[in-house]
């Protein structure tokens, strides 16, 4: 069976859908492969992986990955990333977010001023939290956000980025 | 006269430190009116290494270092906050974790004495532990009470397990005598 998808990088690619049976790990590890490491920084990827979820349903969808899997595989699979991901940036230190944000703002096509600004006002960080995540833990990560959105906007722009970007 | 004096100066104290509590109390009431459900329906254990970041000074140094005093106010306040989610949520998981063990208590046939003294003994000094904690959270913020808030930890872990391992021989008592 053949079928057609764009892939993460844009590309139309053709995939044989296995029919033998394939795992969530599989599915998981080809996510990290093709569109996880091609994205910087772990709160770009936690944002990535949010808008990968459907905000009705709470169902994760990926075209490209459900095509090469299987639709409830690649939902998974999906799932079990973005709760990996939250449950490292929770346990990031106050500064290493900090840094996090600002590689994720700097990376942005709009200035770093207005998103920094924008993500203030309408704190859309919250809708990147997975779902049924522990509260305690959600309300550190909303708090440590805003935390490092206020610490930003009192700082000037680095001239040049130097934070990780695995 | 001295000793009059004394008491008096410790009534105050006591007045004060109840009043400031009280205070506290009714803030953090007037923000969040009650426990959200969310709170009570923690379907995820909270990790261990949320206390160490919650009420270490790591974070706090940074921002000391910062030297901006409107976002260390913001750091107390929001750390003060979180902290209290915190402690709700562990004395609302145990509040839980006994009312199913006073569920499973009513099948159960052979109740060990010391075992149900043991877990409600435990159960009291937790719900103690959470309402100093909440209370010196207000008052002091978290920050000075790491080694309290692991001792809530440990101990609400404690009365989990011992929970779990009685819903256990509960479990296989029944299989018994159904098999029987």
């Amino acid at each position: 069976m053949v079928n057609k998808y764009e892939g993460s990088e844009g590309q139309v690619m053709s995939m044989d859908v296995p029919d033998r049976a394939v795992t969530v790990e599989e599915a998981y590890d080809d996510l990290s492969r093709r569109s996880l490491s091609r994205i910087s920084g772990d709160l770009a990827r936690l944002i990535y992986l949010a808008s990968t979820r459907d905000y009705n349903t709470g169902q994760y969808r990926h075209d490209g990955l459900a095509a090469r899997f299987r639709a409830e595989i690649a939902c998974k699979a999906l799932e079990l990333a973005h709760r990996q991901i939250f449950c490292r940036i929770s346990g990031y230190s106050l500064e290493e977010l900090v840094r996090e944000v600002e590689l994720y703002v700097s990376s942005s096509l709009q200035s770093r001023e207005e998103v920094l600004r924008v993500w203030q006002k309408l704190e859309p960080y919250r809708v990147a939290l997975p779902v049924d995540v522990n509260v305690a833990l959600a309300q550190l990560f909303v708090s440590n956000v805003k935390l490092a959105l206020a610490i930003l906007r009192g700082r000037p722009k680095p001239r040049a980025m130097g934070a990780s970007a695995s | 006269m001295i000793e009059l004096s004394s008491l008096i100066v410790g009534v105050a104290l006591l007045l004060l430190l109840m009043a400031a509590a009280t205070k506290g109390w009714l803030a953090s009431r007037q923000s969040e009116p009650r426990l959200a459900a969310s709170e009570e329906d923690a379907t995820e254990p909270c990790p261990e290494e949320f206390v160490n970041r919650v009420f270490s000074r790591r974070d706090w140094e940074f921002v000391r270092g910062l030297k901006a005093g409107s976002i260390e106010r913001l750091f107390e306040q929001e750390r003060k906050r979180v902290a209290l989610v915190w402690v709700r949520q562990t004395s609302a998981m145990v509040r839980t974790v006994v009312r199913e063990h006073a569920q499973a208590t009513r099948q159960s046939k052979n109740l060990e004495f010391s075992t149900e003294i043991n877990i409600f003994a435990q159960f009291l000094m937790l719900m103690g532990v959470c309402g100093i904690l909440s209370v010196a959270i207000q008052i002091a913020g978290p920050l000075w009470l790491g080694d309290l808030a692991h001792f809530a930890q440990r101990l609400a872990q404690r009365v989990a397990k011992l929970q779990e391992s009685f819903q256990a021989g509960v479990l296989a008592n029944t299989g018994e005598a159904g098999s029987a």
